[in-house]
């Protein structure tokens, strides 16, 4: 489903050129689950981002579900995004002028999808909040509104979903509850899952486990 | 404090190196340079065009009068530091080689003329300027008066008792008065030979005309000292209110050019706000730490307070130093349409620019740097608390009371203030409200439709409070372009329906009347339009009512100047070209004897009304005609007018001549020639040279005028990018978030593009509706010009506007979709 090969990433600062990320081989199989841990500044997001198209490769290339993203460009990686991908945030990533609704509805109505509507109030419905449909992000609390990202990362029935610290903002009373519901769509939807975070029984909970330090694989 | 202050140095200095500011700096840098070089610019100009009307009085402001003045008034003068010329006309008959012609002579002092320049040719023809008077002994005579009296250049003319040499042909004069019915030719010579012509005897019909120039303050001091001194023989003019065509096209340049900096201040104003606003957000969280960290509300206050003051002493500064550079620049650019000399600036207004970029920053940085004030401490835990604003009421009535002092400050009038502040508060606030409720409502039936559309209409639609002060701002801006241009165009269309290419350029007077036949039908022949042949009759309103008109008529009006001289009077049996009747009715074919018809602003100044009797004095006899009609005509046509005119038949046993106007054109010149030969007696006056010489005014006036609209234009594309700019972070934001969940960019950029065509179409919708309505108020009221609507421009603006936002938008947002999309993994 993922793959990596070399993978690696090289930024320019003032100070010189700094390797964050260090020939990553990886391979992800469909349905899998596979957490990534490090301490801070480990460069988790950093192969995130690679791995979601979201950044391109300083070296090295990614496929997804056997096509090159280090070959395409920007759109054709969005329209791989919007087709295959869903992704959960630490800080939520709401659009604050729309409402839990609409923001469920927005990468359906980006596929062109013509039931956006009811398949996205069908998912609010799911993860609990069928009675906020029409709520901005501003009224609703912080695991409530991970809730509604991740109804907006299920929505388009992706092969993979991203998290980054999914669980980061919220106390773990919620946190539990908004993990709980992660796995189950999860289950539900078959989905291979890459998932970053400091929280050790949250990675226990994947299949597999990497380390990251200073960019390598430990 | 000067912790705080060192304090607010800092922050201030970090924001700039993180660029925080550089939006707001530069949009103040803009809004302050520009308003400082409208207010330098029109400042100028408005003196130069002063001093080009000051040529037409020969000096800054004349006292005329038909005998010497008091002492004390020149001495007050002298005292004063104005300096003084004196001129004094007078009618007198030359003889010649046994010819005889009456001349109208002038003598002139020393200094004369203070404004303005002399022309005078010698036989080789060329024209020189000169600012000289005639040297004593010697006289400047006009050219006609050399082939009427047999003389040629070089010879003696005696002028009553005093032989002097004809040293060179005068060409022009800058006050040289048109009566032109009477106007006799010109000699012209130095006034201390007067004295020995012994023409000037006690009760000798004299005009004196006493002449200053010199220091703004110290003319109205002295127009001011003059004023109640005055008796009922003398007048004091000056540059306002010589030669009403001029003084009026003026007056209008004056207030026009006024209320385009209000204009161009306001619409600043609104960039400001704008930018601020968006500044003032993004420190909602440094205040809630400084507040955290125990910094008391007011504390927190004076350190943005300072900031901005800082900003504004640097930004005003700036602004200014530009705003000279780039009005210097313009005056450069547009120097061929200028006069030579433009007066310098003067440092009052330069400081008065600097004052009022840091007034404008204030009066519109306030209501927004104000909401810091309610910022909770609690955002520090809670990043997404919305701000309790302060009464919206208290922080817009600052900018509200600044504006409206502006308008104000320009106009100098109450009633327009009034007018311009109410009815835009007015047409604001219900905009606003319909345009909330538009939006809202449309948000509720957005039909199902592509979703490019769809998601440009929604943007706009996400917020309906901030999508509608942004449309707003816009149509705010464009309804100052629209006030601009309309007020512009119809101004100038009104001034040169004052000049039409071919009104009359020439006056043939003094026509016999057994010429009156042939003369016609030479003009005919010759293919020249003349604007009709009407017989003058001098005469002298001396009565109406029976009552004496000295005892009606009040000082200084145009009844007052009708009275002191002899009208020309006139009898027609139609009603003359641009004549309109306005009260009464014209005499029909069988007309009764002894019937007058008066002009409308002489009948208003005199109390005259239809079925008056008026009492004239016409050659020692007295004609007594009942007032049947009123007429209006316009007496900047170059058309013979008429203050008086009477039933036919009431004038006929009294000596008349005759007189017309007509259009020749340059090619034509010759003709000149011939009709002077035919007809001996006749004089024709050449007016084309006055004409050119407003035509060159109003030219100047529309260019000064233009160009200030240019910069009512870039003032409008400041707000156009502050607006723009104040939503570029949310902007860049949801793009990426938008990318991320997989739109192309090509989708973003349709997006952006159809939410800044819409905006900008319901913009300049919105701001033709309002600009019409005001337009009508406007000319109704203020510019007494008759409105009527530019169709043309009202279906352009709302494209025209829509094109203008999406360029200017999609400049700002083009680098929108290009943010790396890692920031989204870190949290915005
Ligand atoms: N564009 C960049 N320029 C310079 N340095 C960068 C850039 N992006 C990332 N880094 C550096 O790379 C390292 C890895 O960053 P990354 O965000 O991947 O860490 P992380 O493991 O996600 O940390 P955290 O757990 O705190 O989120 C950090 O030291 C960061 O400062
Ligand atoms: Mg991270």
């Amino acid at each position: 489903m993922i793959e990596t090969v070399n993978l690696g990433k090289t930024v320019f600062s003032p100070e010189g050129a700094l390797q964050i990320l260090k020939e990553v081989t990886l391979k992800i199989d469909k349905g899998e689950s596979l957490a990534i841990v490090g301490t801070s500044g480990s460069g988790k997001s950093t192969l995130l981002g690679l791995l979601a198209g979201l950044d391109s490769p300083s070296t090295g290339s990614v496929f997804l579900n056997g096509q090159n993203l280090t070959a395409m460009d920007e759109d054709g990686r969005a329209t791989m995004r919007n087709q295959l991908v869903g992704f959960v945030f630490q800080s939520f990533q709401l659009i604050a002028s729309l409402t839990a609704l609409e923001n469920v509805m927005l990468p359906l109505e980006l596929a062109g999808d013509k039931q956006a509507k009811t398949k996205a109030s069908a998912l609010l419905e799911r993860v609990g909040l069928a009675h906020r449909l029409s709520h901005t992000p501003i009224k609703l609390s912080g695991g409530e509104q991970q809730r509604v990202a991740l109804a907006r990362a299920f929505v388009t029935q992706p092969a993979i979903l991203f998290a980054d610290e999914p669980t980061g903002n919220l106390d773990s009373k919620t946190g539990n509850h908004v993990i709980e519901l992660l796995f189950e769509l999860n289950h539900e939807h078959n989905t291979t899952l890459v998932l970053v975070t400091h929280d050790k029984d949250l990675a226990n909970r994947c299949n597999r486990k990497i380390t990251l330090e200073a960019g390598a694989i430990l | 404090m000067k912790a705080t202050a060192l304090l607010a140095w800092r922050l201030l200095w970090r924001d700039t190196r993180y660029g925080e500011l550089s939006i707001l700096c530069f949009a103040l840098i803009i809004a302050v340079s520009c308003s400082t070089a409208v207010n330098l610019f029109s400042e100028r100009m408005q003196r130069t065009m002063n001093a080009q009307a000051a040529e037409f009085l020969a000096a800054d402001l004349v006292i005329s009068s038909s005998e010497d003045i008091s002492k004390a008034w020149l001495d007050e003068a002298t005292r004063l530091q104005l300096k003084q010329a004196k001129t004094i006309e007078f009618p007198s008959a030359l003889v010649e080689n046994d010819e005889l012609l009456l001349a109208s002579v002038k003598a002139v002092s020393a200094l004369y003329p203070l404004r303005g320049q002399l022309k005078i040719s010698d036989e080789t023809e060329s024209e020189i300027t000169t600012t000289q008077a005639p040297a004593e002994g010697e006289v400047w005579v006009e050219k006609r008066i050399l082939p009427a009296l047999k003389l040629h250049l070089g010879d003696v003319l005696n002028v009553g008792e005093k032989a002097l040499k004809i040293s060179k042909i005068l060409t022009y004069e800058p006050d040289r008065q048109g009566d032109f019915y009477s106007m006799s030719a010109r000699v012209m010579l130095n006034e201390r030979d007067l004295a020995q012509t012994h023409v000037t005897q006690p009760g000798s019909r004299l005009h004196y005309s006493f002449q200053f120039s010199g220091d703004e303050k110290a003319l109205k001091t002295f127009h001011d000292y003059v004023k109640p001194k005055l008796n009922a023989s003398q007048r004091i003019i000056d540059i306002h209110q010589n030669r009403p065509e001029i003084g009026e096209a003026l007056r209008r340049a004056e207030s026009y050019l006024g209320l385009l900096s209000i204009l161009v201040v306001l619409i600043s104003g609104v960039a400001i706000a704008i930018a601020t606003r968006r500044y003032s957000e993004r420190h909602f969280n440094t205040v809630a730490v400084l507040r955290c960290l125990g910094y008391k509300q007011n504390q927190v206050m004076t350190l943005f307070v300072l900031q901005f003051l800082i900003l504004g002493l640097f930004t005003s500064a700036l602004g200014c130093g530009i705003g000279v550079v780039v009005q210097q620049g313009l005056f450069y650019l547009l120097k061929s349409f200028l006069p030579a000399t433009i007066l310098q600036p003067s440092i009052s207004s330069l400081l008065l620019g600097f004052l009022m970029g840091i007034t404008i920053l204030f009066g519109f940085a306030v209501p927004p740097l104000l909401q810091m004030q309610k910022v909770s401490i609690l955002r520090i835990f809670q990043q997404q608390l919305e701000i309790v604003t302060p009464s919206a009421w208290l922080v817009y009535g600052i900018a509200l009371s600044l504006t409206s002092f502006f308008i104000w400050f320009y106009t100098d009038n109450l009633k327009m203030t009034a007018i311009i502040m109410g009815g835009g508060l007015l047409t604001l606030f219900i905009l606003r409200f319909f345009l909330t409720h538009f939006l809202l409502y449309t948000k509720r039936f957005l039909p199902k439709i592509s979703l490019n559309w769809r998601f440009g209409v929604e943007a706009l639609l996400r917020n309906p409070k901030i999508s509608t002060v942004q449309i707003l701002a816009f149509s705010v801006t464009l309804v100052a372009m629209i006030l601009s241009y309309s007020v512009r165009t119809d101004l100038l269309k009104d001034w040169q329906l004052q000049l039409p290419n071919n009104s009359p350029n020439h006056f043939a007077i003094n026509i016999f009347p057994q010429q009156f036949d042939k003369i016609s039908s030479d003009f005919t022949q010759q293919n020249i339009h003349s604007s009709g042949i009407y017989p003058v009759i001098s005469g002298r309103l001396i009565a109406i009512n029976d009552v004496a008109v000295q005892k009606i008529v009040s000082k200084e009006t145009q009844g007052d100047r009708a009275i002191r001289r002899d009208l020309s009077l006139t009898w027609s049996a139609q009603l003359p070209e641009d004549n309109q009747i306005i009260e009464g009715e014209w005499w029909n074919k069988t007309p009764v004897k002894n019937q007058v018809s008066i002009e409308d602003k002489l009948a208003q100044s005199l109390g005259v009304k239809l079925g008056d009797k008026l009492t004239f004095t016409i050659s020692n006899q007295e004609v007594i005609a009942d007032v049947v009609s009123i007429r209006r005509l316009r007496w900047d046509t170059m058309k013979p007018n008429f203050y008086m005119i009477f039933s036919p038949t009431t004038l006929d046993n009294y000596p008349q001549t005759f007189l017309t106007s007509f259009f020749l054109p340059k090619e034509q010149k010759n003709l000149l020639n011939q009709l002077v030969k035919t007809y001996p007696n006749v004089t024709v006056l050449e007016v084309d040279v006055v004409l050119t010489q407003l035509k060159t005014i109003f030219t100047q006036l529309t260019s000064a005028i233009n160009f200030i609209l240019y910069f009512a234009l870039f003032a409008g594309l400041t707000v156009l990018f502050a607006v723009i700019h104040a939503s570029l972070d949310q902007r860049i934001y949801e793009s990426a978030l938008m990318r991320v969940l997989g739109a192309n960019r090509a989708l973003l950029r349709r997006t952006h593009l159809l939410e800044f065509a819409l905006l900008g179409f319901l913009a300049g919708l919105l701001a033709v509706l309002i600009s019409q309505v005001l337009l009508f108020a406007l000319y109704h009221w203020a510019l007494h010009l008759t409105y009527s609507p530019n169709l043309p421009l009202c279906v352009l603006t709302p494209f025209g506007s829509a094109f203008l936002v999406c360029l200017a938008g999609f400049s700002c947002v083009r680098n929108v979709a290009k943010k790396p999309l890692t920031t989204i993994l870190k949290g915005k």
